[in-house]
């Protein structure tokens, strides 16, 4: 269990910085319905197969996964009433709860858990997840111990939230494509709420499962998932009382609309997991900006604290590198590129771009996610006039539909895009996708697009994810991320502003490191 | 040469033109369009000499109010951009899109129209099944489309427009053309062994000018509003300031900023007032029964 200690120390580490202390679960009353709005629109319930917030929210509801992520970082059990990790770190054995059953009342076999390793392995999108699993032992049926290749100390966290939903295999391993099952439109799990009705692009109601594997718990009777067309009207919706949580809140304005409402909490605690940033990729396959002072220049050109102060109204924050603030692995001593229009004409100059006659050194396209305006349309509007001042001409390239932003981004097709990525938790999961040499393909959205190798930093990843130690792994981290940072890949601009707006009249709101993506089985009405 | 307005001396040696020009002159909607829109573009055209502030460039908080500093009359956006400046800028786009897409839609429009009222027969059939295939379409989601397919700019917003707007122009230069081909002095045009092409265009078009003059000057307004519309879905070309794009991007802060979306609508509203104005004193002018009153 050394893992587990490990964790907590980097975990007070973190309550240290953000001073935090542990919440105690309030004991809870039963009955009620949450009504939680949302604008992300679920193809399916199954999160084994599929990643993204509206498939997680609903799917960590109604999947039980081995472990959970408290407040602190620290894994709990869930499942699996207790794990062990073995000194090498190659296999972890999971010792499943007895009294758990699927919704259909079959019981829980490490079985169930080998065939969801195996189809979340072979299914979903985060690969990296558990692609160093060798084996899966199920000889004892409530117990699992899963062998790895290679140490592999991401994989705890990989056993929470809607990463690791365990998923029957009677129901699932009927042989059917995993990725198109008719039974992931009418989900059977084990989770604290069981699904009843799913209307796509509408509403998704899921019932309290009274044969629950914890005693006494969910509180609540019903949870809806209800659809709204845009950020607007679900925030007029929350403002008004129609909804009870309205997670993934990140318009500022909403934010300091349903700040002023005396009903609501509005908090950004439980997106530290989700770590999503914002940046500006450079394509450093292209002939200007494969030029390190090129992509330095363009990252001292523009002022981050005007993008999260003026534009984002002080409810963003700046990011600074890979990973996002409010993860252990952090790396707050590196170069921020902070505004300096000197510098960047310098280093232009020295890259042997010397202002034409117009003033301007080059032009360069900037693409943009169509939609998400606050971070990505003003953000380009204002590069725009901005790197003006530095010489570089940029000619703003909007996508009609996100389709053909993806296609552009993905195929490589761009000179600078500002994109929105996600940390997912552990660097394995979301960082290292990005800066790794053998992730440059091509047609992959959010893969290493900006096709940056460099071999110091792929060996560094290499051996903080194989890393047991804490400590040792966030100094490996460290260092991957400083030398990442000054050659400039990305320049990284801010953390979106994910925000939760609840009722008041909610008890032990959903604030661990996944929030609502997590199960809500100690929510209540007070 | 002076045309005199007096009212008495209308006796026949004016040109039909110089009538037409007299009778505008005397409708006061002619006038107020005429007036409007010669503000309009003096604002547009004169503006960026006389006002001289960067419309792209950032130059004070965000969704200051107007006349809250002197520098910012009109306040600004989101960004913190002067509307002031993004107004002026984007009227020379906003009229360049409303000419070019009116001026496309009418050269369509009468080509069409023209060829299929004159030779009838299979020609006017195969052309009017064309444009009724046109006319069928929903206008807006086409042009979606037809920006969605190439890169927004203004050249492809223009184009797109102009592209969904002519079937209406074209059905009505035909029901002219109809109505126009057997008068005697067609026929007349005709049996001195004029050509069909200088039939169409120098015997009836001139003749067939009048209800398309007004039409163009509506499509013109029609377009500016197809643009504003674009913009305002995102589609419209985000290196160029429009008052459909300000208005488009504005609209999440209505709450926060009215005059982000209220200054370019009016001025949009003004523009189109301006051409429909223009189109009703034209009317009033080329209408012969109207013109004695």
């Amino acid at each position: 269990m050394r893992k587990i200690g490990v964790m907590a120390l980097a975990a007070t580490l973190l309550a240290g910085t953000f001073g935090i202390t542990p919440l105690k679960a309030e004991q809870g009353k039963p009955g009620g319905t949450l009504v939680m709005g949302t604008t992300q629109k679920a193809r399916h319930l199954n999160p084994a197969v599929q990643s993204g917030i509206a498939t997680a929210v609903p799917g960590t509801q109604i999947f039980a996964t081995p472990l959970r992520i408290d407040e602190n970082w620290q894994p709990q059990p869930y499942l699996a009433e207790s794990w062990n990790v073995s000194q090498d770190g190659r296999s972890i054995t999971l010792n499943l709860r007895k009294n758990a059953r699927f919704h259909d009342g079959e019981p829980i076999t490490s079985e169930d858990v080998k065939f969801s390793i195996e189809t979340v392995k072979t299914n979903h999108p985060f690969k990296s997840m558990f692609e160093p699993v060798e084996n899966v032992d199920t000889s004892d049926p409530h117990i699992a111990i899963i062998t790895f290749s290679k140490s592999h100390p991401a994989a705890l966290l990989a056993m929470s939230s809607a990463l690791l939903p365990i998923i029957p295999k009677h129901v699932y391993g009927d042989g059917q494509d995993l990725k198109s099952h008719p039974m992931n439109n009418a989900p059977v799990g084990s989770g604290p709420f069981k699904f009843k009705e799913f209307k796509p692009g509408e509403y998704i109601i899921l019932e309290k499962n009274s044969d629950y594997f914890l005693e006494g718990r969910p509180y609540l009777d019903k949870i809806i998932i209800k659809n709204y067309k845009d950020t607007t009207s679900l925030a007029l919706a929350t403002d008004k009382g129609e909804v009870t949580m309205f997670p993934f809140l990140s318009s500022t304005k909403d934010i300091r609309r349903l700040k002023k409402n005396d009903d609501l909490v509005v908090t950004s605690k439980g997106y530290e997991a989700v770590g999503p940033m914002n940046w500006l990729a450079f394509n450093t396959n292209n002939e200007i900006l494969k030029n390190e002072k090129v992509r330095q220049a363009i990252a001292y050109g523009f002022d981050r604290n005007f993008i999260t102060n003026a534009l984002h109204g002080g409810q963003s924050t700046a990011a600074t590198g890979p990973v996002a603030p409010g993860s252990p692995f952090y790396a707050a001593d590196v170069e921020k590129f902070e505004l300096d229009i000197e510098k960047a004409n310098k280093l232009l100059d020295e890259a042997g771009y010397k202002p034409g006659e117009d003033g301007m050194r080059f032009k360069l396209k900037l693409d943009y996610i169509p939609g998400a305006a606050e971070m990505q349309k003003s953000v380009a509007e204002y590069l725009k006039p901005q790197l003006k001042k530095i010489g570089v001409d940029v000619e703003l390239r909007a996508s009609p539909d996100f389709p053909t932003w993806a296609k552009r981004v993905g195929g490589h097709d761009f000179d600078m895009s500002l994109d929105i990525v996600f940390n997912w938790g552990d660097p394995v999961i979301g960082v290292h996708r990005t800066y790794s040499c053998e992730n440059i393909r091509k047609g992959v959205i959010w893969s290493n697009t900006q096709s940056y190798c460099n071999g110091k930093v792929d060996g560094l990843l290499k051996l903080a994810a194989e890393e047991q130690d804490t400590d040792k792994r966030i100094a490996l981290y460290q260092e991957a991320q400083e030398i990442i940072v000054s050659e400039a890949p990305l320049a990284f601009i801010n953390t979106l502003p994910y925000h939760t707006a609840y009722s008041k009249k909610l008890g032990n709101p959903p604030l661990t490191v996944w929030g609502a993506m997590s199960p809500l089985d100690e929510v209540y009405f007070k | 040469m002076t045309v005199t307005s007096d009212q008495n001396l209308h006796i026949s040696s004016q040109s039909p033109l110089k009538e037409v020009a007299r009778a505008f002159r005397q409708s006061w909607a002619g006038m107020l369009g005429l007036v409007l829109l010669f503000l309009v573009c003096v604002f547009c055209l004169a503006g960026p000499f006389i006002y001289m502030v960067d419309p792209f460039e950032v130059i004070w908080a965000p969704l200051t109010p107007p006349g809250e500093v002197a520098n910012v009359p009109l306040g600004t956006d989101y960004l913190g951009r002067d509307i002031l400046a993004g107004l002026i800028h984007g009227g020379a786009s906003t009229l360049f899109v409303g000419l070019v897409a009116g001026v496309l839609t009418m050269t369509i429009g009468i080509l069409v129209g023209s060829i299929a009222g004159y030779y009838g027969g299979m020609v006017d059939e195969a052309l009017m099944r064309l444009t009724e295939f046109f006319q069928v379409l929903p206008a807006l989601l086409f042009a979606m489309v037809l920006v969605t397919l190439f890169t927004p700019s203004i050249y492809v917003v223009s184009i797109a427009i102009g592209i969904v707007s002519w079937p209406a122009t074209a059905r009505l230069t035909r029901a002219e053309f109809l109505r126009i081909r057997n008068l005697e002095y067609v026929n007349a045009a005709r049996s001195i062994g004029a050509r069909n092409n200088r039939i169409i265009w120098r015997v009836i078009l001139p003749n067939a000018l009048a209800p398309l003059i007004v039409s163009a000057t509506l499509t013109v307004g029609i377009a500016i509003l197809f643009e504003a519309g674009l913009s305002f879905l995102g589609l419209g070309d985000p290196n160029v300031f429009s008052w459909g794009m300000m208005i488009g991007a504005g609209r999440e802060y209505i709450l926060d900023g009215w005059w982000t979306i209220s200054f370019p609508g009016l001025m949009i509203f003004l523009t189109v007032l301006g051409f429909s104005l223009i189109g009703d004193g034209l009317n009033d002018a080329f209408n012969p029964k109207l013109r004695e009153r």
